[in-house]
Order: C-alpha cells, then structure tokens, then sequence
C-alpha cells in the first residue's frame, strides 16, 4: 500500500548520512551556493592537452562557477588559462571552441593579448589614454585576469579560479594511483568527444558514475561483469576530499552479442580487460575499459540542468590499426549512440523529471562492506559536500556547525 | 559524359526508393526490412567532425551482421522507446563508368516525437553519403555513412539513424 503524505515525508530510518534531502537536487540557492563554496574554488578539469597541439592553440571552456574561459597553449610549451573577457568592454574574446591565434583579439575593438595575458595591442591609445607622455591608464594594467591552470594526471587541464588555492595535487591526492601507469607513462590523445545536455542535478550524474548497483540498468554489464566471477569482490575505495575508486574486474566483453576482448590495443600496464573507474569530487570521472580511457566532467548550468562531457582517449603513438580498434571499442558502449550512455543518461534524464516533483529523500543506504554495489561512494561524496557547503545533505536547511564532513 | 546507365531515368527513381524505403523501415521499427534493402558487405557508419578537439570522430561502425546483431539485442536494453523520424532528401546520384556502382548523397533531418503528450523535436541533422550496388536485380545499399552536423543529442539513442 502507498505511503500518505506525511509518511511520505517522514526521515527514512536509516542514519542521516545514508540518504539525501531532494532539495540538494532542486534548490536555486543551494545551488548558488555550490558555485561560489565548490566550483569557484575546486580544480575543475577543463580539456585536455592534446586539444592544443601547437603553440598558440587554444580551447575555450565554460567553468560551472560562470566564467567563460581560455585555455591556450603558450609559445614556451606552457598551458595557460584566462577568462575570455575583453577588459575593455566586457565582450567575448575568443568566439570558436579551439583554434590557433597568435594574438587573441577582440572583435569589438580591435584589443589582442598574448598567450602570457598580456595587452599587446591597443589602437589609438596614446590618443585615447595619455596627455603627452602622461598616460592614466597602460596596457600593463589592461591585462586579461589570469587563472591558476595545472596539467596533469594523464594530461588534462585543470583550472582553479581561485587565486589562493593549494596544488592540484593535493586535491586528488592518491586517488587516481591505481591507473597512474596507464595514463601518465605515455601522452595520451583525445579522438572522440561529445556533450550532452540533460535536464538533471550534476550531483545525479556523478551519483551514477559512482554505484554500480545501477548495473542492473545495463544488459552489457550485466552480460559481460555482473555474470562473471570476480564481480561482487570488487571493492568501493572512498580517497580524502571527497573521491572514490571503483576496484578493478576482467571484463568478458564476449558475453554481448558481437563483443570482443580488448586486449589487442590496450593501455601501459594493462593486461587482459580491467575495468577501474575512478570518480573525483566535485563532478568529474576516469574510466578505463583496457584500450579506452573515457573522461567526464560536468558544468552544471542550473539545479536541474547540466553539461556533462565525454572524452575518450587512446594513446598519442597509436598506429592506424591500434586506433581503429580504439574508436570501435569505444563507440560499442560509449559515445551517443553507445549502448550503455543512453541508458545511464535516461536513468539521470528520468530522476531530473521526478526528483523536482515529488521526492523527498534520495537513499544511499546499501551497506556491503564497501563492495562494488555498497553505496559507500555517494555516502562519500556528501560527506565531503557537506564540508564544503557547511550543509548536511540530509536536511540541507541546517547549516552544519563544525563545517567537517558527516561520518561516511 | 552522360554514362548510358545515368541516362537511364529508371535507375535514378529505383536508388531514389532505395533510400527512402530504408528510412521508413526504420521509421517503423521494420529492422529486417532494412536490412533485406543492405548488400552483403554492407558497411554502416555514424561520423561527425568535432571543432572542439579538430578531429573527425565514429559513434557507429558495423558491417551487416554487426547491425542485425545491433537490432536483435535492442529488445534487451532499456530505452525510453522515443520513435525517431527521418526526412530526407536525395540532392545527388552519380554512377560509376561501369554502371555498377552509385554515389548517393541524401540530407537527412531526424526529429524524435515523445510518447508521453506527442510533442516533436528536431534531433539530428546531417547527410547520408551512400554507396549503391546496381550489381542485382534491385540496387542494394552496401555503405552508408550518417555525417552528422549535430554533435547534442541529449540522452542520445540506441537507433541507428
């Protein structure tokens, strides 16, 4: 029998840390709030490095906290980031997701800058700025506003907005040790990315990437790790700061219709068809299936609107046949029209309809001694967004009082 | 040079219906339909050009027991069963000096119509670059390659398009 409304909005029984009050989901000011104590002040991954090639190459990224970044590649190597805003008028400076620009200009005035940020051309400025050789203003003060930018961990770019942050590295710590080989031992190329906009909370996706209980969504999965030996052995490891690695199982891809081993291509370090996946606070994952390494990140556009993008990657010194086996590994689960993204993407789509609309608590309750369908990671997450926010996920409307995160 | 087999109106409307048919055999869920309408060596591809990484990319690549295997299994996995439907436009048939063989460009706009209240949006937008064997009795496809200007799906689709 249905439950009444007010057994409906009862707190569930289990401890306040196994489950979520929705409005962490749906509420504008939590949500304000996520940009300016979380995103404003996280590494975020931006791109990665081989999407600027050559010197002067440049990426432009949409950060969660609201700026519209550049990301370009400098005449010495080194990878800088920006906000692309004209100092001048406030107009966009670069319009195109990636290109190659010498001097990054401005449309509107004709204003360009350097790959260090600085103002390199001004027209008409002494006219407009200087009486005689008293100048007000100079194009040392005309700068665009730089963004603390560190590559690595397979090569991406993670970007900080905030100035007075520590190093990326002491934001992911030892989490991504486990496939470190795999991912740094060699460059790795980026050869198919996508984005999908869904109508969700960006904390909803992350949720997913980090249960696997949800592998009952996925005929795949059930097929090829669910069924196979070696899979409730897998264990759930929470990292500090709010990260946590899926542990790794032989995949037996055979298992689905037309599947095949993946061991041919592989990655450095890689035997036979492993399975890691490893989800970093506050919204973005590495999953390595032996010869794909997938990547997603988020940029949360509203409490139930989200970006998340996709990244797969091969390594740099793939020959034709290595990244042809790449590319159709990939696209069997993965890409948008892969197997198992549109359901993962359906199930998010599907709570971003009903969460708004009538649920009151979400339940992250499964204890397994954190084995591959315990719901430790999600439990790990809040506590670490609860540290953040200075709000308990399970009654967002009290602040916390000490600001640590709730026991996991 | 007019090649006899170009001249020959007949063919141009038999590799006309080809493709059209094979739009309303996915239209209607007829996978078998389809594929009946594919050659042997039939080899089916979903690319798309991505500016943000400058590189061209594959969602979709399999040959014909590839996509029977693709339509057997749709059954298995979750969906919200959204029907997509193609429009297209076949702009240019050009044929080999054999006669053999057809080069087949089509613009192609899939709009998918949710169950729940009917409403219809617009969901893909590309062409269909198509090879046409005129070998058989009836003109067979044996490539199609889905080039793809919409990179945004949404949730995507386990639909060939």
């Amino acid at each position: 029998m249905g439950r009444t409304a007010n057994e409906w909005g009862q707190k569930p029984p289990l401890p306040e840390t196994h489950y979520v009050d929705s409005l962490v989901y749906t509420d504008e000011e939590i949500f304000e709030e996520e940009k300016r104590r979380i995103f404003a002040k996280t590494w975020m991954l931006a791109c990665h490095e081989s999407e600027l090639p050559e010197p002067n190459d440049y990426r432009t990224y949409h950060h969660p906290a609201g700026a519209n970044l550049i990301v370009v590649r400098g005449e010495d190597d080194e990878v800088r980031s920006f906000y692309n805003v004209c100092p001048h008028r406030g107009n966009t400076v670069l319009y195109s997701p990636s290109g190659n620009a010498k001097r990054m200009t401005c449309i509107f005035h004709a204003w360009s800058f350097d790959y260090l940020g600085n103002c390199v051309g001004l027209p008409r400025e002494k006219a407009g700025y200087c009486s005689g050789d008293d100048c007000g203003i100079t194009r040392a003060d005309l700068g665009l506003r730089g963004v603390r930018t560190q590559v690595g961990y397979g090569g991406f770019v993670y970007v900080n907005l905030d100035d007075d942050c520590g190093p990326l590295e002491d934001h992911i710590g030892a989490a991504l040790d486990t496939i470190i080989e795999q991912i740094d031992t060699e460059p790795l190329e980026v050869f198919s990315y996508h984005r999908a906009v869904v109508d969700t909370n960006y904390k909803l996706w992350h949720d997913t990437n980090s249960e696997f209980y949800h592998d009952y969504l996925h005929v795949h999965n059930r097929l090829t790790s669910m069924k196979q030996e070696g899979y409730f052995e897998r264990k759930m490891i929470p990292f500090p700061n709010g990260h946590a690695e899926v542990g790794s199982q032989e995949v037996h891809y055979e298992a689905y219709e037309g599947g095949k081993g993946r061991a041919d291509a592989g990655f450095p370090g890689v035997e036979g068809n492993p399975w890691s996946l490893i989800d970093l606070f506050p919204g973005y994952s590495y999953n390595l299936r032996a010869s794909v390494l997938r990547v997603d990140s988020q940029i949360p556009l509203g409490p139930n609107k989200t970006i998340v993008e996709y990244r797969s990657l091969g390594l740099k010194s793939d020959n034709e046949e290595q990244r042809r086996q790449r590319v159709k590994d990939n696209l069997v689960i993965w890409g948008p029209f892969g197997r198992n993204l549109h359901e993962d993407l359906l199930a998010v789509h599907g709570q971003g309809r009903a969460i708004p609309n009538g649920s009151r608590y979400v339940l992250h309750g499964r204890e397994e001694d954190s084995t591959i369908h315990d719901e430790v990671g999600m439990r790990h997450f809040y506590a670490e967004w609860s540290k953040h926010m200075g709000r308990l996920a399970s009654d967002p409307t009290k602040k916390s009082e000490t600001g640590e995160p709730a026991r996991v | 040079m007019i090649t006899s087999i170009a001249a020959d109106r007949g063919i141009h409307e038999r590799v006309r219906e080809l493709i059209y048919r094979s739009c309303l055999h996915l239209d209607e869920g007829d996978f078998e339909g389809w594929l009946g309408l594919c050659a042997p060596e039939f080899r089916y591809t979903i690319t798309a050009y991505s500016p943000e990484i400058r590189k061209e990319m594959t969602w979709l690549d399999h040959d014909r027991d590839g996509m029977d295997g693709l339509f057997k299994m749709l059954p298995k996995h979750n969906s919200d069963h959204t029907p997509l439907t193609r429009h297209a436009s076949v702009y240019l048939i050009e044929f080999d000096e054999a006669g053999s063989e057809a080069s087949v460009l089509t613009s192609v706009v899939v709009y998918r119509t949710q169950l729940d209240g009917g409403s219809t949006d617009l969901f893909a937008v590309g062409k269909y670059f198509d090879t046409v064997s005129l070998e058989g009795e009836t003109p067979l496809l044996a490539a199609r390659n889905v080039r793809l200007d919409t990179r945004e799906f949404g949730i995507g689709s386990h639909m060939p398009l």
